[in-house]
């Protein structure tokens, strides 16, 4: 992956629309289970300007994929709007997906195709004519570093190889907004810091990119901003910065917190309970 | 339509590249083929036999067959697979129309079906099977039988789309065997007894039998053809509509 930088894709990255590049009021996700209601996302209120690494963070079950799922139209929102790149997600889906690309926490790939098969049809599916397809995936390809992979089937490739395809995927449109739910999750560290250079290099061309992570070292490097959910509710939201120097005034902390202090108050978690240790911790 | 056919043409390479899933499906119908002729064969001579208008029992036995073929259902399988594995998403997650997502996979099993349905009759023909109604009955044939690959496979793909499981999938498509069993399977639907034959005449399977039983039997019995192309088209549009209002509805 050194040789990255060489392999710049051409023509400009999608137009920043002229207002926030995500933006919600009131989003609520609500399912029917069989012990009544549940209630996933509770009146999200989130604002993402253009240009910025968001960063969406949360213990497992808080409402992050839910989120991210109803933002990239494949979930339905029980109310509340939300709009992507100016698009309202709820109205316009189809026009809202053609502004956005996403790479789920499963690399969602077909084993069976390779993987410049799998591009060129993702192109093929976004408008693009044949040609343009095969130079595209090309491009691609060579983005993320996987033409000598291209025409093998991707059920061979390894965690880190898909997960570049799927990224590599997401890109086939030069979307706006790019949603990355959990994209290092199950890989190993230098596959990790290849993910991140990809992100940072395609924020630098001006994509938004909104973020899942469990991993809050990977907010710190990544993002811009961030904002925690926790039972279905944003309970923080600042910059990595700011939330870490609210935290140590608002504690009188003689040193700096981390961001895990950050989230583990935020969460009302504590270390010793995150251990799974059964005892009772004093503030 | 070119989205459609955009998926329909990667749900081809996908069953091109899983012969594994192809083989059973030529290999199973035939076998059953041999068996049953092997068991009711001398039962049902040619020579006496008048519903069998001079060819061999192989000939009455082959409908089931074709019809065995055309109902394994794998595409829905294959579905189930891009839903478990996070690839349906990634096809949702594009500005196509829902649509065409499930009408890809229908359009790839006709075309798929109507390569079944035409080996199987070529490989029919050295146990003696001739077809009556000629080339058209040809055509014809191996038309319906292709239909009624869309139409279970429309099926098929209600289950996956509603359970998202595979086991369930391929549980739900064990309801073909019931059905052929409630039709004029071994011996023509007059023959039946009357509770079978009851049943048989309820059974929309019965009448896409019959039409490709006349269509192998007989010269152009435009009666039957039109009843087993109406049941398959009025299934076809029902499935449709519901696979339809399914993708629509799918979280």
């Amino acid at each position: 992956m050194s040789n990255l930088a060489a392999h710049r894709l051409s023509g400009p990255p999608g137009v920043a629309p002229p207002g926030p590049a995500v933006e919600t009021h009131g989003l609520v996700k609500h399912y029917k289970g069989r012990d009544g209601v549940v209630e996933a996302v509770c009146g999200v209120d989130l604002r993402v300007e253009a240009g910025e690494v968001f960063g969406f963070l949360g213990p497992n079950g808080a409402g992050k994929s839910t989120t991210v799922r109803m933002l990239t139209t494949l979930l339905s929102i029980t109310s509340g709007t939300a709009r992507v790149a100016g698009v309202d997600i709820a109205t316009s889906p189809d026009e809202a997906r053609l502004r956005m690309g996403v790479a789920l926490q499963e690399a969602g790939l077909d084993p069976r195709q390779t993987g410049r098969e799998l591009l060129v049809l993702q192109c093929r599916l976004f408008g693009v004519s044949p040609d343009d397809a095969a130079s595209r995936a090309q491009q691609l390809l060579e983005l993320v570093d996987l033409t000598e992979a291209a025409d093998r089937r991707i059920k061979g490739y390894s965690g880190g190889m898909k997960r570049r395809l799927d990224l590599a995927s997401a890109l086939v449109h030069e979307p706006q907004v790019l949603f990355l739910d959990e994209p290092t999750t199950g890989l190993d560290p230098a596959s990790r810091l290849v993910v991140w250079e990809e992100v940072r290099r395609i924020n630098a061309r001006g994509t938004t990119v909104f973020l899942t992570t469990q991993y809050l070292e990977e907010a710190d490097q990544l993002c811009d901003r961030i904002a925690i959910i926790d039972g279905g509710r944003i309970v923080r939201e600042g910059t990595p910065s700011s939330l870490k120097a609210e935290l140590r005034d608002r504690l009188g902390l003689d040193d700096e917190p981390s961001l895990d202090d950050v989230f583990l108050d935020a969460t009302g978690r504590t270390r010793e309970r995150v251990a799974g240790v059964v005892r009772e911790v004093g503030a | 339509m070119s989205y459609t056919w955009i998926l329909g043409r990667r749900a081809l390479r996908e069953a091109l590249r899983t012969p594994e899933a192809l083989v059973p499906t030529l290999f199973i119908p035939i076998f059953f083929l041999v068996v049953n002729l092997g068991q009711a064969g001398k039962i049902f001579p040619s020579s006496t036999t008048g519903f069998l208008n001079g060819q061999n029992y192989a000939a009455f036995q082959l409908p089931s067959s074709m019809l065995l073929a055309a109902s394994f259902g794998t595409a829905a399988l294959f579905l189930v697979e891009d839903i478990e594995g996070g690839y349906f998403d990634k096809l949702r997650s594009s500005p196509v129309p829902r649509t065409s997502l499930v009408l890809g996979r229908l359009v790839a099993e006709l075309v798929k079906g109507l390569a079944i349905a035409a080996v199987l009759v070529l490989l029919a023909f050295p146990f003696g099977i001739h077809l009556a109604s000629g080339f058209v009955g040809f055509l014809l044939l191996i038309a319906l039988t292709a239909l009624w690959a869309v139409v279970y496979v429309g099926f098929m793909q209600l289950i996956a789309l509603k359970t998202r499981s595979a086991a369930a999938t391929n549980s739900g498509g064990l309801i073909f065997f019931p059905l052929l069993f409630l039709t004029p399977n071994f011996v023509p639907r007059h023959m039946l007894t009357r509770p079978m034959e009851i049943a048989a005449t309820f059974n929309p399977v019965t009448y896409v039998m019959e039409a490709l039983r006349s269509l192998i039997l007989q010269d152009l019995v435009w009666g039957r053809v039109f009843a087993g192309f109406g049941v398959v088209g009025a299934l076809g549009v029902v499935m449709v509509l519901l696979n339809l209002r399914m993708i629509r509805h799918y979280d």
